[in-house]
């Protein structure tokens, strides 16, 4: 681990505390300190990310650290994005401690620079970028959707059993999470739906196949049935709530299926 | 440190004597000008409300003697014998007594912590004075840092967020729920005073529409003018009840008036779209079954003031936040006012320096040779206050540092004796 990394992971570190003390109690002085962690470490991070891109000639998404090192960036834009149009800090506190956890993993992994295989053309390579470049947005999309929907549903408890615990004062709305949580889903869709599209073309041409079979294409795929599903439903069965909200959760377990246990289920992705 | 202050709040005196003490807003400028004698007393404020009596007061000649001169002035304004007042009176000097105006403006001391209306009280009596001419160096300065530390209260802490009175709580499950209230629909069933609250809090934070149900129509008819509303029978309500977001339901019924068939079908037509019910009426008036229907709040009057509880809870927690804050702000504020107590001394030291200056400038006057008027005026204008700065800097320093020490500086005495010297 490097210095950089050290200050990454310094900065995440006081992002991810902040987070949850700040969901029992309002500190202006913490909050503002974390803003500026959080300035200092993703500035680090994307110069890491640009730098590894540099060094390696190809896009940092090949190996388990550059996998781990682009998801959590990407948590920060989908977070700094839904910043942008609600005020949500409670999010923080699910997003943060990931990011950290997410962090510090690249920190710990030894990184290669190795090429995949049987990449020839420059065509194959941008089409490797866009697919998994397109692929980490929209599981960080899902998992703002499930930090939403996670929210929405401990709210909709606390409200029912009108037992209202430390972290109900510092709640958005029920209607802010469940707009957030649709949002960020309906957001995650597109880019997997683009993410998948990318990989099937990018399939096409250099193997000259579609679909391979492999678990992960057919996990993937039923991932995006799933969701298509969820956001269909809600759409024209008005499906908002409490059900949208536990929709997204269960969602969001099928891409954490996708994301780790695929690997482990005994076929390889083509580097994996 | 000459602050001092005499007072009873709602802990140390009951009511009756309170409303006894209390000054009204044309009579505080009369007695403040009593107060202040300019000799014992030489700034004065009077804090007035209906929980408190409170006077602040800076007393240069003596923090007792300040302090017993309020207590004969209040006992001889309002005609009592001060073996009467004595146990509910606190009294406070020096540190103390800015932490205790800290700590009302900022609602620490308030019956309710964390209540906004006391700052605007506490406002109104500094103006007051002001307008009476009873407020000096020290008082304006201490109740400009008593405004701006009640402000960073409220700012940092969260100690006014939660409300504690039925209709802001209704107000603020209904933004839990609903976030902005801006296109909501208020149904009140019943209209009660409690309603009426309610209601108008819902109002007043952006609700869009009301419509008002009563047994009695002429009621009804009443409330829904004063906030823009529409009437329904009382026979009709189940008509428009799919239309509200919120219901609050306070009729005078032994039994339910809302059912568990009413809301599912209502919920049914309206998509999923939450609805949050409040009943404050007893006997209730809502089936409390609803609760188990999706998006679907029901809050009775025992739940409210649970919540209430709850946020009494919040504020106190948040209170402990807050008189870090304030113990902070009072060292803060002891330490700027001993720097402002050598103000006086920075001005002689000054004119010390420029007097010696223009003697010396007298008495070599000659050895200069002939001037013109602008050289002249350039020696006098320019040069010589210049000189004084330049010279009088590190002693202003050196005075400034010691006050802050709590210590008093020589170096006034040096130069008055070097004057004599002369």
């Amino acid at each position: 681990m490097n210095l950089l990394w050290f200050v990454i992971l310094a900065g995440y570190a006081v992002c991810a505390v902040q987070s949850i003390t700040g969901l029992s109690a309002k500190r202006p002085g913490a909050n503002r300190l974390a803003l500026g962690a959080l300035a200092v470490s993703f500035t680090a991070h994307t110069v890491w990310l640009l730098n590894e891109g540099i060094k390696s000639g190809r896009c940092p998404l090949v190996d388990a650290q550059e996998k781990s090192a682009f998801l959590s960036w990407c948590l920060i834009v989908a977070y700094l994005v839904i910043q942008r149009w609600y005020k949500a800090n409670a999010l923080r506190a699910f997003v943060f401690p990931l990011i950290f956890v997410l962090a510090s993993i690249a920190a710990i992994l030894p990184g290669t620079t190795e090429h995949p295989e049987g990449i020839t053309s420059p065509v194959q390579r941008i089409l490797l970028a866009v697919h998994a470049g397109l692929i980490m947005l929209s599981y960080a999309a899902f998992f703002i959707a499930f930090g939403a929907g996670l929210m929405f549903i401990i709210q909709e408890r606390e409200l029912k059993l009108k037992r209202f615990g430390l972290i109900f004062f510092r709640l958005p709305s029920l209607d802010t999470c469940d707009a957030i949580s649709f949002k960020s889903m309906s957001a995650g869709f597109l880019l997997l739906t683009l993410g998948i599209a990318a990989g099937i073309i990018w399939s096409r041409v250099r193997d000259g196949i579609f679909w391979h079979g492999q678990p992960i294409e057919v996990f993937s795929v039923f991932t995006w049935i799933v969701y298509l599903l969820i956001i269909q439903s809600r759409i024209n069965a008005g499906w908002g709530g409490r059900r949208a909200a536990l929709a997204s959760i269960v969602g969001f377990m099928l891409v954490i299926v996708s994301l780790a246990g695929v690997r482990y289920l005994g076929a390889l992705h083509v580097f994996g | 440190m000459s602050i001092i202050l005499l007072g009873m709040n709602h802990r140390t005196a009951p009511v009756e004597m309170r409303e006894r003490l209390a000054f009204d807003s044309d009579s505080v400028s009369d007695a403040l000008e009593h107060l202040v004698d300019h000799d014992i007393v030489e700034e004065g404020l009077i804090i007035s409300t209906c929980n408190r009596v409170e006077m602040v007061a800076s007393a240069p000649a003596g923090l007792e003697r300040g302090l017993d001169r309020l207590t004969n002035f209040l006992c001889g304004a309002r005609n009592i014998p001060s073996s009467s007042i004595d146990a509910h009176l606190y009294r406070r000097s020096g540190p103390e007594a800015v932490a205790h105006v800290f700590r009302v403006a900022s609602s620490l001391d308030s019956m309710v912590v964390g209540e906004p209306q006391i700052l605007g009280q506490v406002k109104d009596a500094y103006q007051h004075a002001v307008s009476a001419g009873t407020i000096g160096r020290v008082l304006s300065q201490l109740m400009d840092r008593a405004i701006s530390v009640a402000r960073r209260v409220r700012n940092e802490t969260a100690i006014s967020q939660n409300p504690v009175s039925v209709s802001s709580v209704a107000v603020e499950l209904a933004s839990k729920i609903f976030g902005d209230l801006a296109d909501k629909t208020v149904l009140l069933v019943g209209a009660g005073e409690m309603a009426e609250l309610a209601a108008q809090s819902l109002m007043a934070a952006g609700s869009s529409r009301l419509i008002v149900t009563n047994r009695t129509a002429e009621r009804a008819e009443g409330l829904a003018q004063k906030f823009g509303g529409g009437v329904v029978s009382f026979e009709a309500f189940y008509d428009v009840f799919p239309l509200a977001d919120i219901v609050i339901c306070s009729t005078g019924a032994a039994d339910y008036v809302v059912r568990h068939d009413d809301v599912k079908a209502a919920m049914r037509s309206r998509k999923k779209r939450p609805l949050l019910c409040i009943d404050i009426s007893v006997p209730r008036n809502i089936d409390p079954a609803i609760s188990s229907l999706d998006n679907t709040f029901l809050f009775d009057v025992d739940d409210l003031e649970s919540v209430i509880e709850a946020n009494k809870r919040e504020r106190e927690k948040e209170a402990k936040a807050a008189e870090a804050i304030i113990e902070m702000e009072v060292q803060h504020f002891i330490l700027h006012l001993r720097t402002l107590d050598i103000g006086p001394s920075v001005v002689e030291v000054k004119q010390l320096l420029s007097e010696m200056a223009l003697a010396e400038l007298k008495r070599n006057r000659k050895r200069l040779g002939v001037l013109n008027d602008e050289q002249e005026a350039a020696i006098r204008d320019v040069l010589i206050p210049a000189l004084v700065a330049k010279l009088s800097h590190p002693m202003i320093l050196h005075m400034r540092t010691s006050a802050r020490n709590g210590e008093r500086s020589g170096i006034l005495d040096e130069l008055r004796k070097m004057m004599k010297l002369d």
